[in-house]
């Protein structure tokens, strides 16, 4: 026989290892012999068929093993099909039994599963609510927003200007309707007093856009959306049943909306409110044939049938195209169409990834968790797989048996899970009510069900077939003889094992990193300084009915007389009024030229934060000046010389960094407007929230231009909320038609503007808690258990002179290197997977030290502690008692 | 009766122990032949497929080996059983040539 024929037969002895154990003992030499021949064979032929020989018979050992599980069939008749139905049904009371004699080992599986799943179903339904079902609308891809940007303006989104809208409309042919709608706040009077309510003008065909029906009554007609056409109003079910106690005769009353008495022609169904809570709504009423251009609110389209975005952007421009002709023949709006999701939900898109990430991960740890425990008992078990194997059962049906157990513990822990994820979701959604829109919806639907069963068959099929083939693996029949359960039996176990734990730790170490990066940048995100005093300041807005004031003069002279009379409640030291305050969701923005400004880098105007202000404002909200003066009362004497207040990024967008802005001079965006003198600069306030970037802002006087409904701030020496009804009292005694709008305080402004991160923050800081006590009690479990097995080996050891601190040692050490090497392996992971959080970080660094080493220290030191209790109780071990327990 | 078809390589096997008695590769090389080359027996499934015909009690092993081979060779002969199935199969395997063989002609006919 030639080298090559030897070393061929020596690579396929190799191979043979693929082959089922019993084959490869009885026809090992056979084999061999036949494979040699086909070699041989080949040989003549060429490299190609001694490759083809070699992949052909690899091939062919695989699919022994394979087919090894089972032997070839026999062919089946009938009766063994209804035997096997039977056996299942034994094979469930045999799984029940097993599973309640090891009640303890259960209900820790069951546990640990229905923690994982409970996660995942609270985070599904939050993701299946924002982003797979977010409207309450039939077909809502059908829907989308259309509005109109102005790129050359740097403007996103501009509004729709309505003679714009009803083009759209009498020429669009892609869609089945669009409306276009603009909020408005009302103050609603019946005698009794004033509220403000949150209305929408909209258009007539809202109803056919969203495909929502009243229930009460009818929608508007053609007639009444038209200018000049009756006042008529629809209701929502909750001002409804609020005003009108839900009585169905409410149709046909009237009530008075700014002064005007309009009728109530329907109500809405809740679901209509939408996208915010709107409580009623009136014909916008546009009419086409206006000549000035505002620029507001939205439209949405129902889009027929399989048209795309795109081509229902290429229908709206074309639509578009006769305005572009004539009216607007710079092209500074262009109409663009998007799908409505993407509108209403992009802000929870990363912070749904996010959190759901971290929630698969908890659940792998705990499925994690889960294998080691079944693996744990499997191993334990191999005794009396081996004594039932030698009775006559088949290792298939055992195998069957096994996974029959595993999939009724799944089936328990997703059941649990299912109903605590349910719990969970409630609860997230009461505590953050805000965070949520109010159209959306978190119950648990079909696609939760489907998902929490595909969670359980996942856990099932991933961590309980691993664990059952370890029980029947190998030799059994040396399980049985064995005098000891496993001592020997078991180091592929045992490694596997170690393994999950490593897997459990690396992936704690990941949420862990991430958890505590997020904490921390929410910790920065909350010590951003807001530029103003966030303590003891109360604000309201107060809307004036125009019904009964129309004349702005009269609207100056009433927030000079409020502010007067504010001042003056016990307990109130500073009082200003502001069109727009800092973090409350409200925006004007506006165009301007500044004399001896720096050139653009994009040659693009920036857009200008555009408030009025009363000098009294600037003390009630502690803002600090950086140089000149604020605005006095003087500067709001109409014929005094006209004079404006900067921000910081003001100055420095216009005039760069470090210069100086009081006392130059700035005009709105127009030819002929006239010079402003800047009179001072103050510092920037986090008007849109503490962790986004402030634009340039200016403040004019209050008297400037006047507005009808102002924000009214004012500092307090006791606790701000304890005014609100002085100052109810106060615009009472002014004018009882005038309803308080919305009294809150500073503090409630910056939790809520935070409140989202806050959420975000914790949750993934809760989940990494969970998946760090999961693999914490996992370390401890495995340790505990290869501890138990190896007793008599321990025993053995003491008996021949080992001392105690030998065996904690090799004990201790065998866990901390399994822990260390997770750990090690998930901070790498940590950092790679918190480089995708990019701006969630807020500017905390992912490599940051103080996280790091905390993780690090953390995971080790509980580590060492899971290891070292059952690493005593190894080193206690008697050797005289050990060797008799057997 | 109408059964299942026989996987051929199963009736290759048991054809070449029609002939006599034969060892592994011996039935391997005859199946080959007999096939004209289409049956390619590789290891793991020639002995594999010996295992289960010998549960089936199709074939059984030699106890004592013909005297001019080497003792490691294991032969393997059929038994009546097995004779029985690889006529059925035979006979199955023939109505079916008649079966294609009529229709073919009648598919000429036309």
């Amino acid at each position: 026989m030639n080298a090559p024929t030897r070393s061929a037969q020596g690579l396929y002895r190799v191979l043979l290892r693929l082959a089922p154990r019993r084959l490869r003992r009885e026809h090992a030499a056979g084999m061999e012999e036949l494979f040699t021949e086909r070699l041989t064979a080949a040989r003549a032929n060429g490299r190609a068929a001694v490759a083809a020989v070699w992949a052909r018979a690899a091939a062919d050992l695989l699919h022994a093993r394979v087919r090894g599980w089972r032997p070839e069939r026999v062919p089946l008749t009938v009766y063994i099909d209804e035997r096997t139905t039977l056996m299942i049904g034994s094979d469930l009371r045999y799984a029940w039994r097993a599973l309640v004699r090891q009640r303890g080992a259960s209900a820790l599986v069951v546990l640990m599963l229905a923690l994982g799943i409970a996660a995942n179903v609270a985070v599904f339904s939050l993701v299946n609510g924002l982003f797979l079902r977010p409207f309450p609308f039939p077909q809502p891809d059908r829907l989308a927003y259309i509005n109109t940007a102005a790129p050359k303006w740097n403007l996103d989104v501009v509004g729709i200007n309505f003679p714009d809208f009803y083009q759209w409309n009498k020429d669009q042919k892609l869609f089945d309707a669009l409306m276009h709608y603009d909020f408005n706040a009302f103050n609603l009077s019946d005698g009794g007093g004033a509220t403000r309510v949150r209305g929408a003008l909209i258009t007539g065909d809202f109803t056919k856009v969203l495909g929502v029906e009243p229930i009460l009554g009818r929608t508007f007609t053609a007639d009444e959306d038209r200018p000049k056409g009756p006042p008529v109003v629809i209701l929502s079910t909750a001002l409804w049943r609020d005003r009108f106690g839900g009585d169905r005769d409410a149709v046909g009353r009237t009530v008075r909306l700014d002064g005007i008495v309009r009728t109530i022609v329907g109500v809405m169904p809740p679901e209509a409110s939408f996208p915010s809570e709107v409580q009623l709504w009136v014909p916008m009423a546009g009419d086409p044939a206006q000549t000035y251009q505002s620029y507001s609110g939205d439209a949405i389209g129902r889009m027929k049938p399989g048209v795309t975005i795109e081509q229902a952007q290429a229908d709206i421009r074309r639509a578009h195209q006769p305005i572009w002709d004539t009216k607007e023949k710079d092209h500074i709006v262009t109409p663009f169409v998007r799908p409505l999701r993407d509108t209403f939900v992009a802000d929870y898109r990363g912070a749904a990834k996010a959190v759901g990430g971290a929630v698969a991960l908890l659940l792998i740890v705990a499925c994690a968790n889960v294998a080691a425990v079944m693996l744990a008992r499997a191993l334990a078990r191999r005794r009396e797989m081996g004594i039932r194997l030698a009775l006559g059962s088949s290792r298939a049906r055992l195998l069957r048996q096994l996974l029959i157990e595993n999939l009724l513990l799944a089936a328990a822990g997703g059941i649990v899970g299912l109903a605590a994820g349910r719990a969970a979701i409630a609860g997230l959604v009461e505590i953050i009510p805000d965070q949520f829109p109010r159209w959306a919806q978190f119950g648990i639907d079909g696609r939760t069900i489907a998902f929490a069963l595909l969670s359980v068959f996942v856990t099932v099929v991933l961590f309980g077939w691993a664990p059952a083939l370890h029980a029947l693996g190998g030799d059994l029949r040396s399980a049985v003889s064995a005098t000891t359960n496993g001592t020997t039996g078991a180091p592929r176990g045992r490694r596997t094992l170690w393994t999950l734990v490593a897997g459990e730790f690396a992936m704690s170490a990941v949420l862990l990193v991430c958890g505590l990066l997020l904490v921390k940048a929410f910790d920065r995100v909350r010590s951003v300084d807001p530029g103003f005093r966030a303590d003891h300041v109360l604000l309201a807005s107060v809307p004036l009915s125009e019904g009964t004031r129309p004349k702005p003069e009269q609207w100056t002279a009433f927030w000079n007389e409020l502010e007067q009379r504010v001042r003056r409640i016990p307990g109130v030291d500073a009082a200003g009024v502001i069109t727009c305050a800092p973090l409350d969701n409200c925006h004007t923005g506006n165009f301007y030229q500044a004399e001896g400004a720096i050139p653009r880098p994009d040659g693009k105007n920036p857009v200008v934060l555009w408030r009025t202000a009363s000098a009294g404002y600037f003390p009630a909200m502690g803002i600090r000046l950086k140089e000149g003066r604020f605005l006095t009362d003087a500067d709001a004497v109409t014929d005094a010389a006209r004079v404006v207040l900067v921000n910081e990024s003001f100055v420095k967008t216009f005039w760069g960094e470090g210069a100086k802005g009081a006392g130059r001079r700035i005009k709105y965006n127009d030819a002929q407007a006239p010079w402003i003198t800047v009179v001072g600069v103050t510092a920037d306030v986090k008007h849109y929230g503490l962790e986004r970037p402030m634009r340039p802002g200016v403040y004019f006087p209050a008297t400037v231009n006047p507005l009808s409904s102002m924000t009214i701030a004012l500092h307090t020496t006791v606790e701000p909320e304890s005014i609100t009804s002085a100052l109810r009292e106060t615009l009472r005694q002014m004018d009882p038609e005038t309803p308080l709008s919305r009294p809150r305080t500073m503090e409630t402004l910056i939790a809520r503007s935070t409140a989202q991160r806050a959420a975000f923050s914790w949750m993934l800081a809760v989940f990494a808690g969970l998946a760090f006590v999961l693999a914490i009690g996992g370390a401890y479990g495995v340790a505990t258990y290869l501890v138990t097995q190896r007793t008599r080996e321990i025993g053995i050891r003491v008996a021949l002179g080992a001392r105690t601190a030998d065996i904690y040692r090799g004990v201790v050490a065998t866990g901390l290197g399994v822990v260390v090497a997770g750990v090690v392996l998930g901070l790498g992971g940590a950092v790679l997977v918190a480089g995708q959080l990019g701006s969630a970080l807020f500017g905390v660094s992912r490599y940051d030290a103080g996280v790091l080493s905390f993780v690090t220290l953390v995971l080790v030191g509980t580590a060492l502690l899971a290891n070292g209790f059952p690493a005593r109780r190894a080193a206690r071990i008697d050797p005289m008692r050990s060797l008799r327990t057997e | 009766m109408a059964r299942d078809a026989m996987k051929p390589h199963l009736f290759y096997i048991l054809l070449a122990l029609g002939e006599g008695d034969r060892h592994g590769l011996a039935i391997a090389r005859d199946a080959q032949a007999l096939s004209g080359g289409s049956v390619r027996l590789w290891p793991a499934t020639l002995y594999g497929s010996l295992d289960d015909l010998r549960t089936r009690k199709w074939i059984e092993e030699l106890a004592e080996h013909p005297a001019d081979e080497s003792e490691r060779k294991r032969y393997y002969r059929l038994t009546r059983a097995g004779r029985a199935a690889l006529n059925d199969e035979a006979e199955r395997l023939a109505r079916l040539a008649r079966l294609a063989r009529a229709r073919a002609r009648l598919g000429d006919a036309r």
